[in-house]
C-alpha cells in the first residue's frame, strides 16, 4: 500500500524546543523529541494535554512560538517554512480524527483526489490504484458510497487509504480509535500495524486508548497538561511497568487515585 | 422545613456550639445560613464547634453549607470544628471534600465592558476584517493568474457544478422576484403618467430602472441569500470537519481548489441572472402596460428598444459582475473564517448574508458615483 523502499535517513522527525499554543497562550513548552525510520510513535495523555495541538504543529497546521520541527531533514517552522512544507508534503500522510473525507465525492473519489492532482497517471491506472488501496482497507465494494453512507470504523479506513493514497514515508494519526467500538478499532491497529510492519512507514499516532498503544507502539511520548510537556518517554510495557511518575502509573493503570494525595480522614469528632 | 436548632456559648470562652437537627438539605440551609451568618458576624465568637449529631439527613446543599462554615471560620480566624458525625454521612463528606481545604474558585463572572471598551474592541473587529477580506481578495487574484494560464486548473466540472447550483437553480426565484417588480413599477409608474397620456413611458421607466439598477442589485440581493450563506455554510461544515485541514496538509491550494470554482460559477451565472432578471421584469411591466395600460405587447417592446442602449446593458452587467464576485468571495471569506462548532457555522452563515448585502449596496454607491462622473 505504502512505498517499499529504505528510507533516505535514519531521523524523520525532530522537534526541538517546540512551544505551541493559540495566540500567544502556550499549551506546550520546550518540548524536544525525535522520531526514527519505522518506529510507531504514540503521543499519548489527558483530554487537553496538547497532543492535538501538537499533531498540527508537526504537520504544519500551525505555526509554533518557538522552537523547531524537522521533518526528513527539511525545517517547516523557519523563514522558508512553505517551500520546506511543499517539499515534504507528498511524504507525509494524515489520518484525521473523524476521517475528513471531502462529503461531496464518493470514496473513490477521495482517494482518487491526491493521485489526481499531484501525479499525471492516466486515469485507468488511478482507478487500479485506488482500487487496490480500497481493497487493502476492505472497502472495495463501498467505492462509489458517499461517506455519509458509511459507519465511524468505514470511514477511518477510507482516510487511511487516502492518507496512504500518495505512499507516504510518514504517516500522523489523530486518534485513529476515537468513537471505535474495540473490534473496529482493534482491526483498525492491526491495519496500521500492517503498514508499518510491511511497508516500513514510520508513524506518529495521537490517542489515549490504552489497548490502542499496547497493541501498536513501539514507542510512547507522555504529555501532561499542569506540566505543558512531555514527562516520560518510553516503551509502554517500560511505562507501565517501571515509572516512578505517579501521573504515568496512574494513566497506564487507569487508576486517577495515585494522582492523589493519600485522602485524609473528615475532621475530627469533638 | 427546618428542623430545631440551638447555639450554645460554652463557658464564657467564646466557643459556640451549634447543634442543628432535623434534616441538612436543600429545604432547611437557607434558614441554617441566616444563623451560621449571626454566629459569625458576632466578635465575641473565638471558636465554632458543629455538632451534627441531631442531623438526620444532608444532601449537596448540607454539605456545601459546611463546607462555607469551615471556609467562612478560616477566614475570620475562627476555631471551627465539626463533632459527632455520624457514621453514615463520612463516606459523602469525605466524596465532597469536605476532608480537605477549599481550592479557591476561580471568578466565575465575565469583566464587564463599558461602552468605550466595547467601541474599541468592534472598531478593532471591524478593521481587522477589512484586513482579512482584502489578504483574502489578494489571494484569490493570486490564484487567479496561474489558472489563466493553465485553464485546466479553472476546474471546470466543479464550475458547472456551481453554475447549476447558483445560476440555473435561482431561476425561478429571480424570475418571481423581477417580475413582480417591474409589475409593481408599472403600476405605479402608471398611476401617474396616465394622467399626461403617457402610458408609453411606463416602458420607458420600467426597462431603464430595471437594466441600470434594479436587475443587478435585486439578483445580487438573492444570490447574497442564496449562494453566499451556501458557500458559508459548506466551507463552514468542511473546516469543523477538519475537511479543510486536510486538503491542506495533502498539499492543495485550499484558495485554488474551494474557493475559485465558486467565484468563477458566481461570475459566470450572476451576469446572465441579471439579463434575466432584466427581461423577466420588462416581461412584468409589459403585462401591465397590456392589461392595464391599452399598451400591445409590440409598442411597449418597441419603446424599450428604442430607450435602452447598449451602455445601459452593460454598465448593468458590469455592476452585476462585480456584485457576484463580492457575494462569492465573502460566503468563502466567512466560510474559512468558522470555528471548530455547530454555533460558529450559524453565526458566519449569517454573517455572509448581511456583510454581502451591506458590501452590495456599497459597492451600488460606488458604482453610481462612477458612472455619474464618466457619464455613463
Amino acid at each position: 500500500m505504502g512505498a517499499l523502499k529504505p528510507p533516505a535517513e535514519d531521523v524523520m522527525i525532530h522537534a526541538e524546543g517546540l512551544t505551541v499554543g493559540y495566540g500567544e497562550r502556550p499549551v506546550l513548552k520546550d518540548v524536544t523529541f525525535t522520531v526514527h525510520a519505522g518506529e510507531i510513535v504514540t503521543v499519548l495523555g489527558g483530554s487537553g494535554c496538547g497532543k492535538s495541538t501538537l499533531l498540527k504543529a508537526l504537520i504544519g497546521l500551525i505555526r509554533p512560538l518557538r522552537g523547531s520541527v524537522r521533518i526528513r531533514g527539511a525545517c517547516i517552522t523557519g523563514s522558508d517554512r512553505e517551500a520546506a512544507l511543499e517539499s515534504i508534503r507528498r511524504h507525509i500522510g494524515v489520518l484525521f480524527q473523524y476521517g475528513a473525507l471531502l462529503g461531496s465525492l464518493s470514496i473513490a473519489d477521495n482517494v482518487a483526489l491526491p493521485l489526481e492532482e499531484f501525479t499525471d497517471l492516466p486515469r485507468s491506472l488511478i482507478a487500479d490504484l485506488v482500487h487496490f488501496k480500497l481493497d487493502t482497507v476492505g472497502l472495495a465494494d463501498y467505492a462509489h458510497f458517499m461517506p455519509a453512507e458509511l459507519s465511524g470504523g468505514m470511514r477511518k479506513r477510507a482516510a487511511l487509504a487516502r492518507a496512504m493514497a500518495l505512499d507516504p514515508e510518514i504517516l500522523f494519526c489523530d486518534e485513529p480509535s476515537a468513537g471505535l467500538d474495540p473490534i473496529t478499532a482493534a482491526e483498525l491497529d492491526e491495519l496500521l500495524l500492517e503498514c508499518n510492519r510491511a511497508l516500513g512507514i514510520t508513524m506518529v499516532v495521537i490517542t489515549h486508548e490504552l489497548a490502542s498503544i499496547e497493541a501498536i507502539a513501539t514507542r510512547c511520548i507522555m504529555l501532561d497538561k499542569s506540566a505543558q510537556g512531555i514527562i516520560a518517554v518510553g516503551r509502554p510495557e517500560d511505562l507501565k511497568n517501571h515509572s516512578a511518575d505517579p501521573r504515568v502509573r496512574a494513566f497506564f493503570h487507569r487508576q486517577p487515585s495515585l494522582m492523589r494525595p493519600e485522602a485524609a480522614s473528615v475532621a475530627p469528632e469533638g | 422545613m427546618m428542623g430545631p436548632q440551638s447555639t450554645t456559648e460554652a463557658g464564657g470562652t467564646g466557643r459556640r456550639v451549634w447543634a442543628p437537627s432535623g434534616p441538612l438539605t436543600l429545604k432547611t440551609v437557607s434558614d441554617h445560613w441566616k444563623t451560621f451568618q449571626n454566629l459569625l458576624s458576632d466578635p465575641a465568637v473565638k471558636a465554632l464547634v458543629v455538632d451534627l449529631s441531631g442531623v438526620e439527613a444532608v444532601d449537596s446543599a448540607g454539605l456545601v453549607l459546611l463546607k462555607g462554615l469551615r471556609d467562612r471560620c478560616a477566614a475570620a480566624s475562627i476555631a471551627y470544628e465539626l463533632a459527632h458525625v455520624p457514621e453514615p454521612f463520612r463516606p459523602f463528606f469525605v466524596f465532597g471534600g469536605l476532608d480537605r481545604p477549599t481550592h479557591e474558585k476561580p471568578s466565575t463572572t465575565r469583566v464587564g465592558e463599558n461602552a468605550l471598551e466595547r467601541l474599541g474592541r468592534l472598531t478593532m473587529e471591524t478593521l481587522q476584517d477589512i484586513g482579512e477580506l482584502i489578504e483574502f481578495v489578494g489571494s484569490v487574484t493570486v490564484a487567479f493568474l496561474p489558472c489563466c494560464l493553465h485553464p485546466k486548473r479553472f476546474r471546470l466540472k466543479e464550475v458547472l457544478y456551481y453554475v447549476q447550483r447558483s445560476g440555473s437553480e435561482a431561476m425561478p426565484i429571480v424570475f418571481l422576484v423581477s417580475f413582480l417588480m417591474g409589475l409593481i413599477m408599472a403600476f405605479q409608474a402608471a398611476v401617474q403618467l396616465r394622467q399626461f397620456g403617457a402610458n408609453i413611458f411606463v416602458a420607458d421607466l420600467v426597462s431603464l430602472a430595471l437594466t441600470r439598477e434594479l436587475g443587478p442589485l435585486m439578483t445580487a440581493i438573492i444570490l447574497a441569500g442564496r449562494s453566499a450563506a451556501a458557500f458559508a455554510a459548506e466551507i463552514g461544515t468542511m473546516k469543523v470537519n477538519e475537511e479543510v485541514d486536510a486538503l491542506t496538509v495533502m498539499g492543495f491550494n485550499v484558495t485554488e481548489f474551494l474557493i475559485m470554482p465558486k467565484v468563477n460559477a458566481l461570475a459566470f451565472s450572476g451576469p446572465l441572472l441579471t439579463l434575466f432578471a432584466n427581461a423577466s421584469g420588462i416581461f412584468g411591466g409589459m403585462v401591465v402596460g397590456a392589461l392595464g395600460l391599452d399598451l400591445t405587447p409590440a409598442s411597449f417592446l418597441t419603446e424599450v428598444v428604442a430607450i435602452l442602449s447598449l451602455t445601459d446593458v452593460v454598465s448593468g452587467l458590469a455592476k452585476s459582475l462585480a456584485f457576484s464576485i463580492l457575494v462569492a468571495m465573502v460566503g468563502c471569506l466567512r466560510g474559512l473564517q468558522t470555528e471548530k462548532s455547530a454555533d460558529s457555522v450559524g453565526r458566519m452563515t449569517t454573517s455572509a448574508v448581511v456583510s454581502s448585502i451591506f458590501l452590495i449596496i456599497l459597492a451600488d454607491a460606488v458604482f453610481t458615483v462612477l458612472f455619474h462622473v464618466f457619464d455613463i
